[in-house]
């Protein structure tokens, strides 16, 4: 297969969203600007400018309307994906780290910081009207988290829920009716650095720093699989169509210069979903990658690295013609 | 898909091109193809004509994505023209997913781990001899000789004083790495009954000769008609590089009598063949050959 390399950022690649068709891929990344370009051809459509410090994290609704994104510059932006204007912008105390659309995209989800002497908090915010008056506006709820900070965050079935990661590896899901815990897991050993759902939502995969993707059963927070590897796990997802999980990680991003790339292990690296057993590897990186996503239908995936390149793969008949032995 | 080339032009076209100001790009499309060719400045101030190539593709897609294909750049890419932008869109090299089955790789560890346990174990009951069953390879065996001598395997439990500092003595022999040819082996050579039963195996050697400064297109057939006057010739080798089968510059030819042999000798020493001076002398020294 041969990648498109999308050179639009000027740092690292933080996140890497697909909108739900698939023909729009959104990139943030430690420079300022997230963009937005055409999956099929590579073509950047925009970039969005406005934030004055490192993306963290990018949503984008269903209708790819809207485009949501969480800054280290405090502030939460919502933006017309049409014409790339802000609409809303929320100031906030800390860096936001992770946000995310609620499936309707009536409501949003943003995870704050804990740093400058403010606790991390969770807050739920209404974007159906979403203008200039947003930063005025109360959240629906506001949920301080006691402890470990979120370090990712997701929906869950039919708004009710939230699911998030924390940085000490819990996973919680919280009732977004009351505010309450509903349960809490810890089934891994260090920061979540991300967490996606399957297609069908009955699923989601976590990418910890503790060298393995952990597969979830959203309702319940019963670990369902683990995929081992020898290295920090930055992201993972779940293909649309086949029984396969991508592993997007590397070295840490600090220890690279002295890591050469051979033995860095930059490859995005398949696995079966059932099996736990790798079964390909991608090369192309120079670094650490930092967030993988599948295109929803599945013929296609996408990577985006330290080394500030998103790399759009379509894979080769040989990928869907490739059987598990077992 | 896109597909650019970067081609520059030659040097011809370069100079042709030299002051003027740059040609205006053009854009043809031509069966499915758009060929855009483009001049500018490299940073040697050097005009260069990049022809980019795309493929037109049509796709039936759903509306909301035929009208998101209409929306206009923004932001920083605003400027940009229709189609990729070659600054930020780059067709990468040919990536190929590596498949990897991670049985193979656990086979992998724990062959390396069987070498290392092996290695662990050092010499001591790896190996078993198949003529004295000792822990030692069969080729190195000290009984080795005997055997091929007397027949009969040497009883280890029947053994006396004697036969095992015996043992240990050849074993000092043997046991060097440096090879000791059968021959010269101190007591093998004294029990080797092929040594005297045969006296003819040296035969061949007594009436060998070796011709060395030969060319290297000589072929076997040349040797021949070389030789063939002196008498009949039992065997004849012409050494040749294996990869190019061209000769080595020597070889080896067995008369069937040493007579002719020592004729050969006499008449080819010296002898210019093929714009070289020959030399040949018998295949072994004289001191050995009797």
């Amino acid at each position: 297969m041969k990648p498109l390399l999308l050179h639009g950022h000027e740092r690292a690649i933080t996140q890497i969203k697909y909108n739900r068709e698939g023909d729009l891929l959104f990139s943030s990344s430690k420079d300022n600007k997230p963009n937005v370009w055409y999956s099929l051809n590579g073509e950047r459509l925009g970039t969005f400018n406005g934030h004055q410090g490192a993306v963290w994290c990018i949503d984008v609704d269903w209708t790819t309307t809207r485009f949501l994104s969480g800054a280290g510059d405090n502030t939460l932006k919502i933006w017309d994906c049409e014409t790339g204007k802000p609409i809303g912008n929320i100031t906030t105390n800390s860096s936001v780290r992770a946000c995310n659309f609620s499936y309707s995209a009536n409501m949003a989800a943003y995870a704050t910081d804990k740093a400058m002497g403010h606790q991390c908090e969770i807050f739920i915010i209404d974007v159906r009207n979403a203008d200039d008056s947003i930063g005025q506006a109360d959240p629906i709820l506001r949920i301080p988290v006691n402890g470990s900070r979120v370090s990712s965050l997701l929906w869950g079935a039919l708004d009710e829920t939230l699911l998030t990661g924390h940085e000490n590896g819990e996973i919680t899901i919280w009732d977004l009716k009351t505010g309450k815990k509903l349960q809490t897991t810890k089934e891994h050993d260090n920061i979540i650095n991300d967490m996606q759902m399957s297609k069908d939502c009955t699923m989601f995969i976590t990418a910890s720093k503790d060298h393995t993707a952990k597969l979830f059963d959203s309702e319940n927070l019963m670990l369902l699989k683990t995929y081992k590897t020898e290295r920090p796990v930055n992201s993972a997802a779940v293909s649309p169509i086949l029984e396969h999980v991508v592993l997007g990680g590397g070295q840490d991003a600090m220890d690279v210069t002295t890591t050469s790339a051979r033995v860095g292990k930059f490859d995005s690296r398949f696995f079966h979903l059932v099996f736990e057993e790798e079964f390909g590897r991608v090369k192309g990186h120079f670094g650490p990658i930092n967030s993988v996503a599948f295109h929803p239908d599945g013929k296609s995936y996408s990577s985006g690295g330290e080394d500030g390149y998103v790399r759009i793969h379509t894979f080769d008949s040989s990928y869907f013609e490739y059987g598990f032995d077992y | 898909m896109p597909v650019a080339d970067d081609i520059k032009s030659s040097w011809a076209d370069e100079v042709e091109l030299e002051g003027g100001t740059l040609p205006p790009p053009t854009e043809v499309r031509e069966n499915g193809l758009k060929i855009v060719t483009e001049y500018k400045f490299n940073e040697d101030d050097k005009k260069v004509k990049i022809v980019r190539t795309y493929k037109i593709e049509k796709r039936i897609v759903s509306k909301s994505i035929a009208i998101r294909k209409t929306w206009s750049k923004f932001g920083e890419s605003i400027n940009d023209k229709p189609g990729p932008d070659p600054a930020t869109t780059i067709v990468g090299e040919d990536v190929y997913m590596q498949y990897v089955t991670s049985k193979e790789e656990d086979n992998k560890v724990e062959d390396e781990s069987g070498i290392d346990k092996l290695k662990a174990l050092g010499d001591k009951n790896v190996v078993k001899c198949r003529t004295c069953s000792g822990d030692h390879w069969t080729s190195k065996c000290p009984w080795k000789d005997t055997v091929l001598a007397g027949g009969k395997i040497p009883d280890l439990d029947k053994k006396g004083t004697a036969t095992p500092s015996s043992a240990t003595e050849v074993g000092k022999a043997t046991g060097t790495t440096k090879y000791v040819p059968p021959g010269m082996r101190g007591d093998g050579a004294g029990k080797r009954p092929d040594s005297t039963s045969m006296p003819g195996s040296r035969r061949d050697d007594t009436t060998a000769i070796r011709v060395s400064n030969l060319s290297e297109s000589t072929t076997e057939t040349d040797l021949e008609e070389l030789v063939k006057p002196f008498g009949p010739i039992q065997k004849l080798y012409l050494a040749k590089d294996k990869q190019t089968g061209q000769c080595k510059g020597f070889a080896y030819i067995h008369f069937k009598f040493r007579n002719d042999a020592a004729k050969a000798i006499a008449t080819l020493n010296g002898h210019g063949y093929d714009h070289l001076i020959l030399s040949v002398d018998w295949s072994k020294p004289p001191a050995h050959s009797n």
